[in-house]
């Protein structure tokens, strides 16, 4: 079963092997070394890693790392347009860099040893060092294989350094979907809904516009749209796939050779198709890079997993307003599962879990967010999941406010159980989650 | 001290300077999402914390202005060309410049530069040519907006404040220093606009301190003492008497609730005695509003200690009384929940709107029915220099500027032919 859960993240790392191998092909033989040995090297440190800082700490460092890997992308991408439209930077000690033989190697180190990272990432801490050998077995394997087919790949066949970057980046994104909290488009799709979310709240703030109990509803819903789920998506797919474009247009917008000089028609021509030719070869790999961010937002949006996600249990108030929930009886708060709570009165509704977090603590959190639709959260692999937007939140953060984290109710812990007031129940729902499902079921 | 000024002038009227600081800003902003999902808020206090990155965010209203001025003297420069005045000729004040031999009659141009519909100008050996109305006013109106977009952000990042307050009816103004007018009335009505759905007014009472009788509206808000008034939320003050047979020297008082809309319950905690109410409002069942039409019935619970003693409903106005309990809510006040703001950055950002609103309307008028082309030939040493510009329409004018180089350089090639045949001849 581990193997086949590390099939995804092999076969990115072969795909960045055997992309690399073709980048510095006058250097094959040190750019496989550096590739195997920067892979064992990031498995030995993810291992290291999360015996330090076990659960998000570990995943989340690793997470970034894929992610300012995509930020340096955007910069190489912006790089790359700006100098393709005829704009000069200083950037020949770059160039010179580059040209060194050691830059093969120092790319294939760097960029294997995410790849092991983020593979080791899929491996419990209960697997068995024999598990850990096999996979090292299995990344030597393929780098034989990836330097097999290389050698087998038309001369013709080249690749642009900001391509490779362009590829190398995705494999590695695509790679990180495929564990739910290395994933870094549903996180992207929050930040850019929490930002649409602030951005339109700051602006009513500051220029000092009524709330939405003052405005008229239709218009209320247009600005609604603003808040939903829609904006996210469509703005995290902007940020993930722009920077390939702009490393398609740097390669389309490369002038062609000087060749007014040649005297022979023909010459000209046919150095003008070669030119043509090579530009339009080296779109491949960047064009092969859009299908593999589509590949890693689809595994990203339906990951395969399933969430615990059970059927809120009714509980009702003592007459002085208090809801007790027991520790133990039908359902153990203690046991790391999240349970689900209704409470109705009086026509008024509210959905409420209660978890205990790896830190050992209890938290008491509303079943949704403050931003988005209440549609609840599930739970796998030490996060929950918002269903609305699909952002999982780590086990740790729950019962801390902010973002899509579901709101915390102020609760107390004694001996015997959870002591909650259902006034404060009924209120935080009230104000925070309804007022929210109103916006966004208008800007539908 | 020159060669710095001279590049602090270089660095404020560069175009590069704004989208590099909005660039930084960014970057700061993606540093700080890696870190919390609260980023904007973060990067707004962040900022208004940081002297230096208020000074870089200052660079944006400075380069605005420097902008504003520069391309108004750039404005004025063309104008000056092509009328004719005698004046140096900046680089790049053109989108192209040729340089041409003398010779060419000015005149003749000028006949076909008319007839193809431009406006002329011609002043001794210099014309100037164009048609169209020139973009550059919306230019110029579009950065003096942007001067007050970043001037306003900088000053309300650097100088709000703002202190949340409760307005209640009969009661004076909360300001700061007290005195504030009484508050005679807070009404919500029905909306008459396309934007807002209700309009809500806070009258204020001329006060003993000096400060005029004012009403306060929705939208613009109104000044108070220095202050925006921004009702954020409504709320009742019921006056509530309440007794109980443990209890008979009973309680009376304006309570204040945070129970609108409805769905929201509030707590009342009667001090000295084991008595509590929870309180909330009653969904009308015909769909108006309790605040606008003033019907408001009260769903209570009374509850003593853990033990609940009565649960019920009462309208305001009336009275409620079993069994030695007694709840009256003879009258109540209207409150909001008001922000008073000092902020004068949002004087800024609204006189920048309209300044946006402007350029746009100018804009585009003139770039879809009127673009501006620009043309000039000016006399330069021994020979000529033309220059053209176009802000629209480029093709037809670009034509029209290539033939009119070709006219003048066929006639100073004529010239040239024709005076070394007479020249041949004399010598003959």
């Amino acid at each position: 079963m581990p193997t086949l859960k590390l099939i995804p993240h092999l076969l990115s790392y072969a795909g960045i092997v055997l992309v690399l191998l073709r980048a510095f092909a006058g250097r094959r033989l040190l750019v496989a070394v550096a590739s195997l040995i920067g892979f064992v090297a990031g498995i030995a440190a993810a291992v290291l890693l999360f015996r330090f800082c076990p659960g998000e700490p570990g995943f989340g460092l690793v997470r970034d790392v894929v992610g300012g890997g995509f930020l340096l992308f955007w910069g190489v991408a912006v790089t790359a347009v700006y100098r393709s439209t005829g704009h000069d930077l200083p950037m020949t000690w770059w160039d010179d860099l580059l040209a060194r033989p050691a830059a093969g190697a120092a790319a294939a180190l760097a960029a294997s040893l995410v790849a092991g990272a983020v593979c080791a990432c899929r491996l419990s801490s209960g697997d068995s060092l024999i598990t850990y050998l096999l996979l090292i077995l299995a990344a030597a394997l393929l780098v034989l294989g990836a330097h097999a087919l290389e050698r087998q790949l038309p001369a013709a066949f080249a690749v642009a350094p900001a391509g490779l970057m362009a590829v190398v980046v995705a494999l590695l994104v695509f790679s990180s979907a495929s564990i739910i909290r290395l994933d870094l488009f549903s996180p992207l799709t929050m930040k850019v809904m929490k930002f649409a979310h602030d951005f339109v709240h700051q602006f009513f703030e500051s220029m000092l516009i009524p709330d939405h109990l003052f405005i008229r509803t239709n218009l209320w819903g247009y600005i609604g749209l603003l808040f939903g789920k829609e904006i996210g998506f469509w703005g995290a797919l902007v940020i993930l796939l722009v920077p390939v474009f702009l490393v398609l247009l740097s390669i389309n917008f490369e002038p062609l050779p000087q060749v007014a000089h040649i005297r022979q028609g023909a010459q000209r021509r046919r150095l003008l198709a070669e030119a043509i030719g090579s530009r339009r070869r080296r779109l491949v790999i960047p064009g092969l890079s859009l299908v593999i961010l589509a590949a890693a937002v689809y595994r990203s949006l339906y990951p395969s997993v399933e969430y615990w996600d059970p059927k809120p249990v009714a509980v009702t108030a003592t007459p002085a307003g208090e809801i007790f929930i027991p520790k133990k009886g039908e359902i153990d708060l203690e046991d790391g599962k999240l349970h689900k709570y209704l409470y109705k009165a009086g026509g008024k509704e509210a959905r409420f879990f209660i978890v205990m977090t790896p830190a050992g603590k209890l938290s008491v959190d509303l079943d949704a967010c403050a931003i988005c639709k209440p549609d609840g959260y599930g739970q796998a692999e030490g996060t929950v999941i918002c269903y609305y937007c699909k952002t999982l939140i780590p086990m740790e953060t729950v019962g801390k406010p902010g973002g899509c984290n579901p709101v915390p109710v102020p609760f107390t812990v004694r001996n015997d159980g959870v002591h909650l007031d259902a006034m404060t129940i009924i209120n935080t729902w009230g104000s925070t989650v309804q007022a929210t499902a109103r916006v966004k079921e208008a800007g539908k | 001290m020159t060669r710095l000024l001279r590049s602090a002038w270089a660095l404020l009227s560069s175009r590069v300077t704004s989208p590099a600081v909005l660039g930084i800003f960014l970057l700061v902003y993606i540093v700080i999402a890696f870190g919390t999902d609260e980023t904007l808020i973060t990067l707004m206090a962040v900022t208004s914390a940081s002297t230096a990155l208020l000074m870089l965010l200052a660079l944006l209203p400075l380069s605005s202005a420097a902008r504003c001025y520069r391309e108004t003297a750039r404005y004025l420069a063309r104008r000056r060309v092509l009328r004719g005045e005698p004046t140096q000729v900046p680089e790049g004040l053109f989108e192209e410049t040729v340089r041409l031999p003398a010779g060419g009659s000015l005149d003749e141009v000028k006949g076909r530069l008319e007839a193809e519909g431009y406006t002329t100008s011609l002043a001794g050996e210099s014309l100037g040519a164009w048609r169209g109305a020139s973009g550059s006013w919306s230019r110029i109106v579009f950065l003096a907006g942007t001067f007050c977009l970043f001037a306003g952000i900088l000053i309300s990042l650097s100088t709000r404040t703002s202190h949340r307050q409760s307005v209640l009816e009969g009661e004076p103004m909360p300001t700061a220093a007290g005195g504030g007018g009484v508050v005679e009335k807070i009404s919500l009505v029905p909306g008459t606009g396309r934007i807002l759905s209700r309009d809500l007014t806070l009258q204020v009472a001329r006060s003993e301190a000096g400060d005029p009788a004012k009403t306060c509206g929705l939208y613009p808000p109104a000044l108070y003492r220095g202050n925006f008034v921004y009702p954020r939320y409504l709320g009742i003050a019921p006056q509530l008497k309440f007794s109980a047979p443990d209890f008979a020297a009973g309680k009376e008082a304006y309570y204040v609730l945070n129970i609108y809309p409805a769905g929201k319950d509030d707590k009342v905690e009667f001090a000295g005695s084991p008595y509590r109410l929870d309180v909330g409002m009653a969904e009308p069942g015909d769909g108006s509003d309790p605040f606008v039409s003033g019907k408001i019935t009260l769903l209570f619970k009374l509850v003593k200690g853990k033990d609940l003693v009565l649960n019920g409903s009462v309208p305001l106005g009336g009275t409620f009384e079993r069994d030695g309990y007694r709840l009256s809510f003879p009258s109540y006040r209207r409150h909001v929940i008001t922000d008073f703001v000092q902020d004068y950055g949002v004087l800024f950002i609204w006189t920048s709107m309209a300044l946006f609103a402007a350029a746009f309307l100018i804009w585009l008028p003139v770039r879809l029915c009127f673009p501006r082309g620009e043309l000039a030939i000016v006399r330069d040493g021994d020979g000529m220099r033309a220059y053209a510009r176009a802000e629209g329409g480029r093709t037809r004018h670009n034509g029209v500027f290539h033939e009119m180089l070709d006219l003048l350089e066929s006639r100073a090639h004529d010239r040239s032919q024709g005076g070394a045949g007479q020249s041949e001849m004399a010598g003959n």
